[in-house]
């Protein structure tokens, strides 16, 4: 179908208005992080700068953004390889053998995507004290398999039912124990669907702010989003060396993001919808 | 095949650490919260367990309290017109990107942009975007002829509620618009083409054609929109804070300062089960409108739906994966 002209300009006036809108908050972040102080605090913001620093990358790393770095690859690393490992063997289970449970963990994993983690907070900060898991980078890992684990049990155990029956069979009719049959024949043919489910977690685990504010007060041990906001909330705000933090706690998650967004889609879906 | 132990007590070994993880840190935690908001307590509690039983007392502040009753209200005014406005935003580029254009792909990918950043990221650029000295929208609006110079979006409950709101939105328009857009490509091309004979114009197949095929579909993204931005605590902590004097407070902002500020936790695990039961309910409804919707069969199929949107990627998953999306209805 052919447009009229004037049809034509207004839809690339929409898409150019929509990419704006989309992708002009990533610009600024990086052009700030960029931009002599000069620059970035001045009534007339320039778009574009001539003398670009990335000196400011450095400094915020010294001043303890490193740390922040450490503490939450830690603890997402953590959470990623618990939190996988659990839901491998449940999701294998689950797929495999005939257990009355199937028909909640749906139900579960949709209670976990819906309510809200304040309903969480308390319990888990009043028994992570009586543990001494306050101020851990364990106790962050053991709180954050509360959301991670039932979605990556519902990924698992779907991808595991895309692998033929027969396959076990015969590796288990070879002589073969069940167990056996898992973890040498089905699993390395799961990689893909282990990839996903660690990326999905690794991200959860590494945007998570609510769990990292309450249970850890040691600034050595914050994670990232916890050290982005205590900057933030300071009286006079070096928003360059604020928007290099964003940067690095930005750009490692979205390229996580772009490679397994499909997937992630069908599990928020599934998990906050189906009844 | 399989030995008895391979039958009967493997599949329980297998799944042992995951329900210790899903009993220990979601079944008690809530059930324990449940517990709480009958009790009062406050940092005896937290030092060694000391709570009193008060009945429905902390459910009564609840609708006495006027900040408390507030917060409710303000986090449904505020959740129901963020999911107006996503859902408008959504609608509007799902439908463009189902034209054709140059840069079509592209665009497809940047609008996936945002959804990928962390929450407490975006709230942070957008707080910075929406400075008041030398933020990028005061500068905009004020060269498109609006004098915002030095307006302070967050001295002010209305205008930082709108700071917010747009972080929001620009979080959450890319899953609806995505999700819109594999629907309406699933449209069977047969049936525009016989509306298009039939004498419709653009708008009128927007409105008796499209609009009423992608209903269930609707449905659920309203229904995911709502549980999330009822929950919303990281972008309002990171750009209000809940002030100016409390009055950007949504309800999981309140819980945490109840519990972690004020100490007031039987207070907090009230609120806290009032969310919780006030986003079930919600659910719950959505699940008898998707099954009542269903047998009717008016909406798309559950798996024309479920065509892939563009994008990038999307190697490794296989097409009996795709077909166990669960998104839209139920089954």
């Amino acid at each position: 179908m052919k447009r009229r002209p004037a049809a034509t300009v207004a839809l690339y006036a929409a898409v150019v208005v929509v990419a704006l809108f989309a992708v002009a908050p990533f610009a600024w972040m990086f052009l700030t992080s960029i931009k002599p102080d000069g620059e970035i605090f001045s009534r007339t913001p320039s778009l574009w700068t001539g003398s670009p620093q990335f000196g400011r990358y450095t400094d915020v790393l010294d001043a303890g953004f490193a740390t922040a770095l450490r503490n939450s690859l830690i603890v997402a690393t953590g959470t990623t390889v618990a939190g996988v490992a659990v839901a491998a063997l449940a999701g294998y289970a689950l797929a495999r053998f005939d257990i009355p449970l199937r028909r909640y963990l749906l139900l579960m994993v949709m209670g976990v995507q819906m309510f809200p983690l304040v309903v969480l907070i308390i319990p888990l900060f009043v028994v992570m004290k009586a543990l001494g898991l306050l101020d851990s980078w364990v106790g962050l890992v053991v709180a954050y398999l509360s959301f991670t684990t039932p979605l990556a049990v519902w990924l698992l155990r779907s991808f595991f039912e895309t692998i033929p029956k027969e396959l076990e069979e015969a590796a288990m009719s070879d002589g073969a124990t069940r167990f056996g049959a898992m973890v040498r024949v089905i699993f390395p043919l799961a990689g893909p669907g282990l990839a996903a489910t660690a990326i999905f977690s690794f991200i959860a685990a590494w945007n998570e702010f609510l769990f990292a504010l309450t249970f850890v007060k040691k600034e050595n041990l914050r994670t990232l989003p916890v050290a982005l906001s205590a900057f933030v909330g300071q009286e006079q705000a070096d928003w360059g060396a604020i928007m290099a933090g964003s940067v690095m706690f930005t750009i490692p998650v979205v390229i996580f993001f772009l490679a397994v967004h499909r997937r992630l889609t069908t599990g928020m879906v599934a998990g906050s919808v189906t009844g | 095949m399989g030995s008895r132990f391979d039958r009967r007590i493997l599949p329980w070994l297998l799944l042992a650490p995951a329900l210790l993880v899903v009993f220990g840190l979601v079944v008690y935690p809530v059930g324990r919260t449940v517990w709480l908001s009958f009790r009062a307590a406050g940092l005896p509690y937290l030092a060694s367990g000391q709570s009193r039983f008060v009945g429905l007392d902390n459910y009564r502040d609840l609708l006495t309290n006027a900040h408390l009753r507030e917060v409710f209200l303000t986090t449904a005014g505020f959740g129901f017109a963020c999911v107006a406005a996503t859902m408008a935003a959504g609608l509007a580029v799902a439908l463009l990107l189902d034209q054709r254009f140059k840069g079509r792909a592209l665009l497809g990918v940047l609008v996936l942009l945002p959804w990928a950043v962390p929450r407490v990221a975006a709230g942070t650029v957008w707080r910075w975007m929406f400075d008041d000295q030398y933020g990028l929208v005061n500068w905009t609006l004020s060269h498109l002829g609006h004098d915002f110079a030095g307006f302070s979006w967050f001295n002010d409950r209305w205008p930082a509620f709108i700071a917010v709101g747009v972080v929001v939105v620009w979080q959450s328009f890319p899953f609806v618009a995505l999700s819109l857009l594999a629907g309406l490509q699933s449209i069977p091309p047969e049936v525009k083409e016989a509306a298009r004979i039939d004498g419709a114009g653009p708008l009128q197949m927007l409105r008796h054609v499209t609009l009423p095929m992608l209903r269930p579909l609707l449905l659920t993204l309203v229904v995911v929109s709502t549980i999330w931005d009822f929950k919303i605590f990281d972008q309002v902590y990171v750009m209000t804070g809940g002030g100016p004097y409390r009055s950007t407070e949504l309800v999981a902002i309140t819980v945490w300062r109840e519990a972690f500020a004020r100490l007031h936790l039987g207070t907090a695990a009230a609120l806290a089960v009032a969310l919780f039961a006030v986003l079930l309910v919600m659910t719950i409804g959505y699940g008898r409108l998707a099954r009542d919707e269903v047998p009717g069969g008016r909406g798309v199929s559950p798996r024309q739906r479920r065509r892939e949107p563009l994008g990038p990627g999307g190697r490794g998953v296989s097409p009996r994966q795709r077909r166990r999306e669960p998104l839209g209805t139920a089954r």
